[in-house]
């Protein structure tokens, strides 16, 4: 029987306050087999693969063993006995590709020196690379072509072990699933993979083992295909049923009233480029929910930006129930507060270093109907939210609660529409979930109208009751 | 130390993640003013700190001292300035004369003294005029996009152009000296810098999110820029400020010991190096007191500017 | 090459505007003067004694200073344009020659102040940036810190009072023989060397936490190899841009350390023409100090390209 990939005994890892981060973790890979580690963010799920190459953060300290590919066991702590691993047995698929090349070399003369100009043909080849990208400088290349190219080295080389840290990371769908084929193929090619992932998805296509951390502990681990049918933990049961393709569909809202926003005719491009869109019409009833979707850079921010009167159409109008607010003045003046967006980032929609609480009574300053005294706290209430939050600062809350609290500030001018654009891209699926049920409730309880932009096809299906794809 | 190498000391933010703790977190001014023996200016971060760490303790320490000789000095000292003396001309450090007289035996710690308030008054008056220019300028051409901001900045690159105090030079010695000719030149080559600052910080900032959600609330464009664009500008020029008030005061001392600074008989720092050079054998302590002057008050607007550079301590990565 | 084209058109038109701006702060100088201006220049070209009312005269028509102002304004940035500056009002000599001759000097003491700078900055930032925070580290950028914060004309005052007065090693002034040139560069290399040196330090710093210098090793190279194939180009990126902005402080320093030293380079002509009010000399010096500027600029450009294949990119783009 081949000796095991990988065998961590006994994990632990410390802070650089001494803190404990990562407790108790046994973890096994066999060769050629793989194993995904599921968790959100902050469980420390990062920090095991660093351990294991030896790349912890400054500071931090690691106890218990480490075995690789059959070597006698290392303590964990020792870094420098871990790099020693380095190349020959275990090789790191970076979270950001292109950090990990040399801006200034050309692709073939940083990764495949050493190799047969055959080999790192083929090597390209099976990335689906044409072979001129060796002569390519990093900065050419996509952020999903330099991870194919990362890719193309491992397979070159001769570590049985790849770790891959976070490999889907902020992709949009198209890339996720080639990711999914390239971390597959390298299982196939006799690989031991170790995959640190929040994608349920991904963990779901990548089968093998699979382990959930929370909070630095393994709360459930299994055979993947087992844990996704019949989770054990009520923890892996809420992550499994976050995802978005186990929702149940929204209700169809059948309001039949005059659009609360449309567009006619929209045509946006950036100058010396050719159009992102062209003759694009839509429109938003009273309590409706539409989504717009696309690959990166189709445009759908722009988009929204558009009908949000920010950025003026090359062509076409925006119609704010009946009113253009590129060409009436007044109406903008009048409808501004009505028509607002719900960011990515929501902690960042705040001024740092001044309370939150400050923050909503300065909206007062622009519109005069709001009392604050008698909005407010009805509103925290049906949040969810802890009114001291509002002593806090920006940075103070977690991104849940801020995403509430932006929520929170946008329905204090009382809007009639809401271009939400993706709200959830940087939350953990459980607080996904529950901010989209939230959203959900805003537009049937109070007859909002709601664009949301997004990138997840089962998320946009199961809220919105039109979707409309932009770009190619 | 010219306008231009400055920008290389401000570094530090271009590639900083913003954080939202803000620089004058108490506990943190706390923590850096334990470290104030010059042994430990340089302690070094353990990750990635290559910036000299510097206390504020000791830069504000230095620069007291020469607040306060320019604010007590001339009290304490009976004599006038400007008074010639030649009968107690190049005489060595006495009760009478603390540091000595100069080459006309006018009494070098009034000058010294008197010289204090000038290159400080005008370096600040410099500093102070190009941080208004630069940063009004800064913003409108981030604000204002388009032409206004192409013609900024293409005037800012043409002040660029000149070399070091090149500008103040030829601007000081065509007009003939004085202050207000060294404060017009000395601003000029300083502005560019607060300038092309400037914009670069707002226009990141304008792309903030709470700039947009603010702007969709329907705040005016006049509390977009004063609340929400100009704190962080502030923040992040108040080390370049600092620096140029060193450059300043460098750049002032280096026009008056040309003889191109204030005219002749007022006391300036430069100007009495320059004139007491040929008797640097006879009058070592006379000539040693303005150096030293312009030493303490350089280095301390330097360390003070690094001591504000310094960014917030290191965030630890977990997964 | 489109790229580097376009660099030598912004940096051919920055020069331009550089010569436009000082002949036109030149002219207007000469012109707002106090005085008449056919009577300043006689008194410069025959002396003070001899200046009569027809001298004078005949002065005003060859000099065209009798047309509008206007005109004499265009006739003048015709002559900067085609490079004749006339004569020093001091010397009497053309302004070419001297600058000729006083560029020559400053040349010398320049090229060898920068070199002896990168003798000493690039050993040391490369072995600072190698141990970040160690003693070496400290000590060298404790005493860059000083010297960054001490004007040139300090710095050279020092090295006079020690090795010329005290030690009696080195001739405190002159130019004469190769020894004068030592303390003139070394004040001018110790102002140079206190930036560089720092800047350098943190390329190196810099490069080697990058992650590609970590990934390289993951891929399975060593240390030295690493640096040596992607730390040493990417590091000479930003020094190499900086090299160029130290010429804005070399002007400031050879301005000053010339005039301590008694040199006659240019920046002591500048001066001297300055306090003389010889305005084609100003002008003259004021030029190529501006144009050099705007080489030196262009070159640090060139040499970031062929270094940094993503500013070609940009640059083409």
């Amino acid at each position: 029987m081949s000796p095991l990939a990988l065998v961590i005994r006994g994990l632990v890892i410390r802070d650089g306050h001494g803190a404990t981060v990562v407790a108790d973790v046994d973890l096994e890979v066999e060769a050629g087999g793989t194993l995904v580690l599921i968790g959100e963010t902050g469980s420390g799920k990062s920090l095991i693969a660093q351990a294991v190459m030896g790349l912890l953060p400054q500071g931090f300290t690691a106890g218990g063993t480490i075995a690789i590919n059959g070597h006698a066991a290392v303590d964990a702590g020792q870094a420098g006995l871990l790099r020693l691993f380095w190349s020959r047995e275990t090789m790191l698929l970076p979270q950001e590709p292109r950090a990990a090349l040399d801006p200034t070399m050309r692709i073939g003369r940083q990764l495949f020196e050493r190799t047969g100009r055959g080999d790192a043909v083929a090597a390209l080849q099976a990335v689906g690379l044409a072979p001129e990208v060796a002569q390519a400088y990093p900065s050419m290349l996509s952020g999903g072509m330099a991870q194919r190219v990362l890719v193309a080295s491992v397979l070159v080389g001769r570590a049985p072990l790849l770790i891959a840290d976070e490999p889907t990371k902020g992709l949009d769908p198209e890339r996720l699933d080639q990711t999914r084929d390239l971390l597959l193929s390298l299982g196939q090619a006799g690989r031991a993979l170790m995959v640190i992932t929040h994608d349920t998805a991904l963990a779901r296509a990548l089968g093998g083992r699979l382990a959930v951390l929370r909070e630095g502990r393994i709360v459930e681990q299994g055979e993947s295909a087992a844990v996704f049918a019949a989770p054990r933990q009520p923890y892996t049961r809420a992550w499994v049923e976050a995802d978005p393709s186990r929702w149940r569909p929204s209700l169809r809202c059948c309001a039949v009233d005059a659009p609360v926003l449309a567009g006619h005719g929209l045509r946006f491009g950036f100058r010396g480029r050719p159009a992102l869109f062209e003759r694009l019409d839509i429109h938003v009833p009273r309590g409706g929910v539409l989504a717009l979707t696309g690959p990166s850079g189709c445009g759908k921010t722009t988009l929204g930006n558009i009908l949000l009167g920010l950025q003026a159409p090359d062509a076409g109008q925006v119609s704010w129930a009946g009113a253009d607010p590129y060409r009436d003045r007044a109406a903008l003046k009048r409808l501004r507060r009505r028509y607002q967006k719900l960011h990515q980032d929501p902690a960042s929609v705040f001024l740092p270093g001044r309370s939150i609480g400050l923050q909503l009574s300065d909206l007062a300053q622009v519109a005069p109907e709001l009392d604050l005294s008698s909005d407010l706290p009805p509103l925290l209430e049906r949040l969810r939210l802890d009114p001291r939050l509002l002593r806090r600062r920006p940075g103070e809350v977690s991104g849940g609660e801020a995403q509430r609290l932006a929520l929170a500030r946008i329905l204090l001018m009382k809007p009639e529409l809401i271009v939400a654009d993706e709200p959830t891209s940087r939350l953990d699926p459980l607080v996904q979930r529950e901010t989209i049920a939230l959203l959900r409730e805003v537009v049937a309880g109070e007859g909002v109208g709601l664009v949301l932009i997004g990138h997840d096809r089962a998320l946009l299906a199961a809220t919105a009751d039109d979707v409309i794809t932009i770009g190619r | 130390m010219s306008g231009q190498a400055l920008s290389e000391l401000t570094k530090p933010h271009s590639e900083e993640p913003r954080s939202s703790v803000s620089q004058d977190d108490p506990e943190r001014a706390g923590v850096t003013f334990e470290t104030h023996s010059f042994r430990m200016l340089a302690r070094v971060r353990a990750e990635g700190g290559y910036r000299l760490k510097a206390g504020l303790a000791l830069p504000l320490v230095l620069l007291a001292v020469v607040a306060g000789l320019a604010m007590f000095g001339p009290l304490l000292s009976p004599h006038d300035p400007t008074m010639q003396d030649l009968l107690h001309a190049l005489e060595g450090p006495s009760l009478a004369h603390p540091l000595g007289t100069d080459h006309v035996g006018r009494d070098v710690f009034a000058r010294l003294a008197h010289g204090a308030g000038r290159s400080l008054g005008i370096a600040l008056a410099c500093v102070g005029a190009a941080t208004g220019v630069g940063l009004g300028l800064g913003l409108i051409a981030a604000y204002a996009g388009r032409w206004s901001d192409m013609a900024i900045m293409r005037l800012a690159d043409l002040m660029l152009a000149f070399p070091g105090i090149l500008l103040a030079l030829l601007i000081s010695g065509f007009l003939g000296g004085g202050v207000l000719p060294m404060l017009i030149g000395i601003k000029l080559t300083l502005w560019p810098q607060f300038a092309r600052m400037a914009r670069a910080i707002a226009q990141g900032e304008l792309k903030e999110p709470h700039v947009e959600a603010a702007r969709l609330a329907g705040f005016p464009a006049r509390t977009l820029l004063i609340r929400h664009v100009l704190p962080a500008v502030l923040r992040q020029t108040t080390t370049l400020a600092t620096l140029g008030l060193g450059a300043a005061i460098m750049s002032i001392s280096a026009l008056g010991f040309l003889g191109l600074g204030l005219q002749p008989p007022t006391p300036e720092w430069g100007a009495m190096i320059g004139e007491l050079l040929p008797y640097i054998s006879e009058a070592p302590v006379q000539m040693a007191a303005p150096c030293l002057a312009i030493f303490i008050s350089v280095l301390g607007a330097t360390l003070l500017g690094q001591a504000l550079s310094e960014p917030d301590s290191g965030k630890e990565t977990a997964g | 090459m489109r790229p580097a084209l376009a660099l030598l058109g912004a940096r051919a038109a920055q020069a331009a505007l550089t010569a436009w701006l000082l002949a036109t702060l030149c002219f207007a100088f000469m012109h707002a003067l106090p005085g008449d201006m056919a009577l300043r220049v006689a008194a410069a070209r025959v002396g003070d004694e001899r200046v009569t009312v027809e001298t004078t005269e005949r002065i005003r028509r060859e000099e065209g200073l009798d047309r509008p102002l206007a005109v004499q304004y265009a006739a003048w940035l015709g002559r900067v344009a085609t490079g004749d500056l006339g004569q020093s009002l001091v010397s009497r000599q053309p302004v070419r020659q001297e600058i000729a001759y006083h560029g020559r000097f400053t040349l010398g003491l320049g090229a060898l102040g920068w070199l002896v700078s990168y003798l000493i900055a690039l050993p040391l930032g490369i072995a600072c940036g190698f141990a970040p925070g160690g003693w070496l580290d400290r000590v060298t950028t404790g005493i860059a810190v000083a010297l960054a914060s001490l004007p040139s004309f300090l710095v050279g005052i020092g090295l006079i009072s020690v090795f010329a007065l005290s030690l009696r090693w080195l001739p405190p002034a002159g130019y004469r023989t190769g020894a004068h040139m030592v303390l003139p560069a070394l004040t001018l290399a110790l102002g140079l060397a206190a930036f560089s040196v720092r800047v350098i330090r943190n390329a190196v710093v810099e490069v080697r936490g990058a992650f590609y210098m970590t990934f390289a090793r993951i891929r399975g190279r060593s240390a030295a190899s690493a640096f040596r194939h992607h730390g040493v180009r990417n590091a000479a990126i930003p020094v190499a841009t900086f090299a160029a902005l130290q010429f804005a402080y070399m002007v400031d320093g050879f301005v000053v350390v010339e005039m301590l030293f008694n040199y006659p380079g240019l920046g002591e002509l500048l001066v001297k023409a300055l306090l003389a009010r010889d305005v084609p000399v100003v002008m003259g010096a004021g030029l190529v100090i501006g144009l050099v500027y705007a080489g030196v600029n262009l070159l640090a450009d060139l040499a970031c390209l062929a270094l940094d294949p993503r500013q070609a990119a940009r640059a083409a783009a």
